[in-house]
């Protein structure tokens, strides 16, 4: 059991590498407060925060299929693919409870097709994905026949911003989403059987760990948060646009991995995830402000990947971690 | 040398895709027949030349195992396009063109071994961060716009037919599958190859350099990439920053329909070339009969599935 971390077990408790993302995040405010007069504003906070809730919604699906060994590179198109059935029904309807249905379950439809192709088929998720992924932007396109859901209705927007006690209903609806995952991943024998299948799955197999169910209920369960990120795009922006969720799918596994949760699968953190997403977006964001073009987003995140990843690489390797390793 | 060719396969792999190809001509001669002429097999040959040579590469560092994937190819052939056209502006002697651009290639390809290999991380995700690298620097650098400026000569070769074949796949996507075919039926080096995909320990305790093999084999796809970023060059007349797009899906997908496993250690580089002769007539059949270029995508991504799919069925049909 040495070998399956279950670090960060507490809701809120942090180790090292979250306090580390924590310093990192106010280190990026404050150099583009100095840099930029327009950074350091309320709105622009907002902003931020904003834009990082589909991002936390996926992230959290991510971090599970990673910690597992898995990867969905589809998964920013099919966030798309449920904006666009939730984007029909409240355009038809008018109705945002239908709406609100509507996202989770086209995202566990979906979900249940990456599974039965992945898990089922037995294909490696990388190769199977990516062929999703073709499938599945060629399917925006038709779907939207190529222009614009716009004018949305705004009743899931005002659904969502109604506030109880002070709080708007999302953020309670965010909190709840990450209670969830916590309490699946940290309290219950399935977020033990997800590590160990992501350590291990050939151990975890022939320890009669039901590997088949918990991998394909993994993928249901990212494609789900999916369908609720797409109910949060969908109230915000009131439209889907053709390029929808195109580099989210990067973005989520960057900020996986700055969180912490091991690529080669069995370490996961949540809060590191949280934390992760807050960088990317932070840093998205100066960046932009600072007046470096959008284009070079995609570079500076796959720059974060590598480079997390090979200081990770790197650091292993030391005689001090060496040292630590052998003593536990 | 029997268990060599099994492991080349299949002759079964390339029955099925000649007749895969048969239904996707016949059905298009039922549907349009005024498509039939010499310029659209030169037409095909043309758009084949860039994916034959990534798809090669490709296939290869599969082929060699270990989980191996690029899925950088098509930043790479972007990249090294840009890298080719902006080094020109620079003043470097345009004799120097395709020398640079197969260099950045084979460099952009060292860089991928070298994640790999020197500090070990899994292919897959090195390549996927690498492949938004390239991909991005090339738009970023350029702001989207395609680079002209290349000289006449290389217009020449790029455009040139020769009995209706195009002159840059007679003399670089042939040679190459060639070559690739003879080292990898022929050579120590083709059976190090099948023996690390097949069994890297066993590779590994028998003295095979499977790490040598691997980062040579991650520059040679890199370069391969490079080759099919001068081929672009030569054929469009310029530098397109996007022109690798999709290149990571459409390669797979013709190593994988080509007959090489995911898992490595089966396959020959002849399915490759069969299969990428099969997608290319399929999308410029699709283009023929004026279907969105956005299906396309959507097609190879489902071949790709199901040729897994069916993989996996047929062995499990087997045993």
């Amino acid at each position: 059991m040495n070998t399956v971390r279950r670090s960060g077990n507490g809701i809120f408790s942090m180790n090292g590498r979250e306090w580390s993302l924590l310093v990192a995040c106010l280190l990026a405010i404050t150099i583009f407060s100095v840099a930029s007069p327009h950074y350091a504003t309320s709105g622009n906070a907002v902003t931020v925060l904003r834009n990082s809730v589909e991002l936390l919604l996926i992230g959290l699906g991510m971090t599970l299929l990673l910690a597992m060994g898995g990867i969905d590179v589809s998964i920013g198109i099919v966030m798309g693919l449920a904006a666009i059935a939730i984007g029909r029904i409240l355009g038809a309807d008018g109705s945002p409870f239908l709406a609100i249905v509507a996202g989770p379950m086209a995202g566990a439809v979906l979900g249940c097709v990456t599974a039965a192709v992945v898990v089922l088929g037995r294909v490696p998720a990388i190769v199977g994905t990516l062929g999703l992924l073709g499938v599945y932007r060629t399917a925006v396109f038709v779907l939207l026949g190529g222009q614009w859901l716009s004018g949305l209705p705004s009743s899931l927007t005002d659904l969502l911003s109604t506030t109880v006690l002070g709080i708007p209903v999302a953020a309670f609806a965010i909190a709840v989403a990450y209670l969830a995952v916590w309490l699946a991943l940290r309290r219950t024998p399935y977020g033990l059987h997800l590590l160990a299948i992501g350590n291990s799955e050939e151990k975890a197999r022939l320890s009669g760990i039901p590997v088949v169910k918990i991998r394909f209920a993994t993928f249901v369960i990212s494609g789900v948060l999916t369908g609720i990120a797409a109910t949060f795009y969908v109230a915000t922006y009131r439209n889907v646009e053709m390029t929808i969720g195109s580099t989210l799918a990067l973005d989520a596994i960057a900020a996986v991995i700055l969180g912490g949760t091991s690529i080669l699968g069995g370490r996961c953190s949540l809060i590191g995830t949280v934390l992760g997403v807050l960088l990317l977006r932070i840093l998205q964001n100066g960046l932009l402000l600072i007046g470096i073009p959008s284009l070079w987003q995609p570079v500076v995140t796959g720059v974060l990947i590598l480079g997390v990843l090979g200081f990770e690489a790197v650091s292993n390797r030391l005689p001090l971690a060496r040292f630590q390793r052998a003593r536990a | 040398m029997k268990t060599l060719r099994n492991l080349q396969g299949p002759a079964l792999t390339l029955a099925l895709l000649c007749g895969l190809w048969l239904i996707v001509i016949l059905g298009l001669l039922a549907l349009k027949p005024s498509v039939f002429n010499l310029g659209t097999v030169t037409t095909i040959l043309q758009f084949s030349t860039i994916l034959a040579l990534v798809g090669l590469g490709q296939g290869l560092v599969i082929l060699a195992g270990g989980t191996g994937i690029d899925l950088s190819v098509g930043g790479a052939v972007s990249l090294s396009a840009i890298i080719a056209m902006l080094c020109l502006k620079l003043g470097l002697p345009p004799v120097l063109l395709p020398v640079i651009c197969i260099l950045a290639g084979a460099l952009l390809g060292a860089m991928n071994g070298w994640l790999v290999n020197g500090l070990a991380l899994l292919p897959f995700i090195a390549t996927l961060g690498t492949f938004f690298v390239y991909s991005g620097v090339a738009l970023a650098v350029t702001g989207g716009a395609a680079q002209a400026g290349v000289p006449a000569w290389l217009l020449l070769w790029g455009r040139g037919v020769f009995l209706g074949i195009p002159v840059p796949f007679l003399t670089l996507a042939i040679p190459c599958f060639a070559l690739a075919g003879l080292v990898l039926m022929a050579t120590a080096w083709g059976r190090w190859i099948y023996a690390m995909g097949f069994n890297e320990r066993s590779a590994k305790l028998v003295g095979i350099p499977v790490e040598r093999v691997r980062f040579i084999l991650y520059v040679l796809s890199g370069a391969l990439a490079g080759a099919a970023g001068l081929v672009s060059i030569a054929w469009l007349g310029s530098g397109r920053p996007n022109i690798g797009q999709n290149l990571e899906l459409e390669s797979l997908t013709a190593a994988m329909l080509g007959g090489i496993v995911i898992t490595g250690g089966r396959g020959g580089v002849g399915g490759v070339f069969a299969a990428v002769l099969l997608l290319v007539t399929l999308k410029t059949g699709l283009l023929q009969l004026n279907i969105n270029t956005v299906w396309q995508v959507g097609i190879v991504g489902a071949l790709l599935v199901f040729v897994l799919l069916a993989d996996r069925l047929s062995q499990r049909w087997r045993s």
